[in-house]
């Protein structure tokens, strides 16, 4: 009897550590179809946490306590656990294509690269002919919350009018804008991050 | 109700899989969720009316496994998008990730 009261300890021992209990939440983050990683927070009563690294996972084993810090995960459990969900993805085929337009800093002068990024734009559109087209502008986080909304807004208006100069019907564009509030990389405030001045253009 | 492809899902709709099942998910906002076997998934809020700056997009899962690829709202409102499972909230800044919930 001796050995498998041995075995029976390290099975206890193993679920304190890996916290054996009845209900159990698994979040995986993965990258976008287009290979861009995003960024999720998962939230408890207990307190919360950032997943932004492709094949990091976070777990919750009680929602008193906050998630478990992350850890990466191996390729062959992400698909051992979700592959029937992954592989009912439906197709991505009429999904919107989206364009970044990055500014030089507290202007809405676009970069030079930026620049060049606008004949496909428009190749996009004219082969898509939506008539929904999405410009939203953002800033950094240099400045005033309310400056940079405004910032935000002639951003995205500069885009607009260019779109509209090169014959995009005015009625198919729907312009919005968020300030410093939805960075694509998180910054202190007062932080300037040159990928963070951006207009995005959504093409349906 | 059994659903085959071209179904269409509402807002209050419970979607459940049976134990070989599976689903995929097409929002209006070009959202696209998708669950695997013996799954159940509330669609609490779904709201895309651009012209009225009005979105929203709540998902509450009850167990099983999802896949979920962010739509235009996590891009124009991403403060509106949410998906809760029992223990917690989910909170979505444009991206795709998966979810298994032990229930």
């Amino acid at each position: 009897m001796e050995p498998r009261r041995s075995v029976s300890v390290a099975l206890i021992f193993l679920c304190l550590l890996a916290g054996c209990s009845a209900k159990r939440d698994l979040i995986v983050l993965l990258p976008d179809p287009d290979g861009k990683v995003g960024a999720i927070r998962v939230t408890t009563k207990g307190g919360s946490q950032i997943l932004d690294k492709s094949g990091y996972a976070v777990g919750v084993e009680d929602f008193n306590k906050p998630p478990i810090a992350p850890r990466s995960i191996a390729e062959d459990e992400i698909t051992g656990i979700f592959g029937a969900a992954l592989s009912a993805q439906p197709d991505l085929k009429g999904r919107f294509i989206s364009f970044l337009l990055f500014f030089e800093s507290d202007t809405s002068e676009l970069t030079h690269e930026s620049k060049g990024l606008l004949p496909e734009i428009l190749r996009t559109i004219q082969n898509r002919k939506p008539n929904e087209i999405y410009v939203v502008g953002h800033t950094d986080r240099v400045g005033t919350e309310l400056y940079n909304t405004k910032l935000s807004s002639r951003r995205a208006y500069y885009v607009r009018d260019l779109l509209v100069s090169s014959g995009i019907k005015s009625s198919d564009l729907d312009v919005s804008f968020h300030g410093e509030a939805m960075p694509r990389v998180y910054t202190e405030d007062e932080v300037a991050e040159p990928l963070n001045r951006r207009v995005e253009v959504i093409v349906r | 109700m059994f659903a085959k492809i071209g179904s269409e899902i509402w807002e209050n709709d419970t979607l459940r899989t049976g134990p070989d099942g599976s689903i995929g998910v097409v929002f209006n906002d070009d959202t696209l969720l998708s669950l695997g076997p013996g799954s159940v998934l509330v669609i609490d809020e779904f709201v895309f009316a651009p012209n009225q700056g009005k979105f929203s997009i709540v998902i509450r899962m009850l167990k099983g496994t999802a896949a979920y690829l962010s739509g235009l709202i996590s891009k124009l409102a991403p403060e509106s998008a949410h998906f809760e499972t029992p223990s917690a909230s989910i909170g979505i800044r444009g991206t795709k990730f998966v979810v298994k919930v032990e229930g």
